[in-house]
């Protein structure tokens, strides 16, 4: 983790900054999901970049981080259209 | 494969499962997803065959709504707005006429304004204005709601307004049950010619399917203890964040331990991204306003 910690504090930075636009803009949904996009690709590609900076980049990887990925709008979606 | 040897499978790292919780592969994530997804079409079929079980739970008061309004205009340095009750009785026909004609928006789609109710019950007003919202499980929610969004609480804050209605209304909405909270704010004419003063932004106006079911509300306070779709939805997402949340914790430290090199994602980076979920799953709530 601590050799890791640039490109974990701009991953911390980047989730930070989806939460709170989430919650700033709770009066608008289509925004919401926007943001919920633009994180959920922000994530797959911070993991991509990140693994391929460490050499150890493999297409597995990329689906490991775009199933997630895709898991987690799943919810965002539903809750926020549901709301 | 024994209960114990499957549950190691599924949520330990293992040789049987290459190092890595079966839960936590690709396909396993994809196969809750799907699962997330039909679970939201099986969701809505039964809402529309079975309303009255999967329909909304709310808890609103009329008094409460105002009370919470003037709150937040005397933390401002406002005067409180009077309840009206002919504005009272403007807003819950607005209320009605929406679950009527059956549409969610500040114009009808025969085109009668908000305005139209003011003067249909006598309220020759200087200044006016609206907020709605819909499907709130209570006054707070409703006003925090209004309150985050720009343009609404232009509204609860103009100091322009004197007076105050609200209209509680429950019914069905285009095939979905719901609760709608109508706010009128005015200013009796003195003199002076009438003009809608504020009004909360317009968006589109949703499918005009017609109401199947009307109920009115008596305008003292709309409650009633069902399960909402959102609450089915919300603990169900909580509950597989949660468990793959524990699931990549244990693999954090048995990989650790063990020192297991394996081909993977950063499982650290995993937490940090569901964890952000389960906080937005938290602090979502459920309602919209117009």
């Amino acid at each position: 983790m601590i050799k890791h910690l640039p490109h974990f504090l701009s991953l911390f930075g980047m989730l930070f900054a989806g939460f709170t636009g989430l919650v700033l803009f709770s009066y608008d949904k289509n925004f919401q999901l926007s943001i919920a996009v633009a994180t959920a690709a922000g994530y797959v590609a911070w993991g991509v970049v990140h693994h391929i900076l460490h050499k150890d980049f493999h297409f597995e990887i990329f689906l490991e981080y775009l199933a997630v990925a895709i898991l987690g709008l799943t919810i965002i979606f539903s809750l926020i259209i549901r709301s | 494969m024994s209960a114990l040897k499957l549950l190691k499978h599924l949520f330990i790292p293992h040789e049987s499962n290459n190092q890595k919780a079966r839960i936590l592969h690709p396909i396993s994530l994809g196969l809750i997803a799907m699962f997330l997804i039909g679970f939201q079409l099986i969701l809505s079929l039964g809402y529309t065959s079975f309303p009255k079980v999967l329909g909304y739970a709310a808890n609103i008061s009329p008094g409460e709504v105002i009370r919470l309004t003037n709150v937040q205009r005397a933390a401002n340095g406002l005067a409180s707005l009077t309840e009206n009750t002919i504005l009272d009785s403007a807003a819950l026909a607005k209320g009605n006429d929406m679950l009527a004609k059956g549409y969610w928006a500040h114009f009808a789609p025969d085109g009668t304004s908000p305005w139209s109710f003011f003067i249909n019950f006598g309220y020759k007003y200087q200044y006016a204005g609206e907020n709605l919202a819909r499907d709130f499980s209570d006054a707070g929610s409703a006003v925090n709601a209004w309150m985050a969004s720009p343009t609404h609480k232009e509204n609860i804050l103009n100091p322009h307004y004197k007076e105050v209605g609200i209209g509680v209304v429950e019914g069905s909405l285009a095939g979905a049950d719901t609760t709608i909270i109508v706010q009128f704010f005015g200013t009796a004419l003195s003199g002076a010619p009438s003009i809608p003063l504020a009004e909360a932004k317009e968006v589109a106006v949703s499918s005009p399917a017609p109401a199947m079911t009307v109920v009115i509300a008596s305008p003292t306070s709309v409650s009633k203890s069902i399960s909402s779709p959102f609450a089915f939805t919300k603990n169900l997402s909580l509950g597989i964040v949660g468990l793959l949340l524990l699931v990549l914790s244990i693999d954090l430290i048995v990989v650790r331990r063990k020192r297991i090199a394996r081909i993977g994602g950063r499982t650290l980076a995993h937490i940090a991204y569901l964890g952000m979920i389960l906080a937005v799953i938290l602090i979502l709530k459920a309602g919209q306003i117009i």
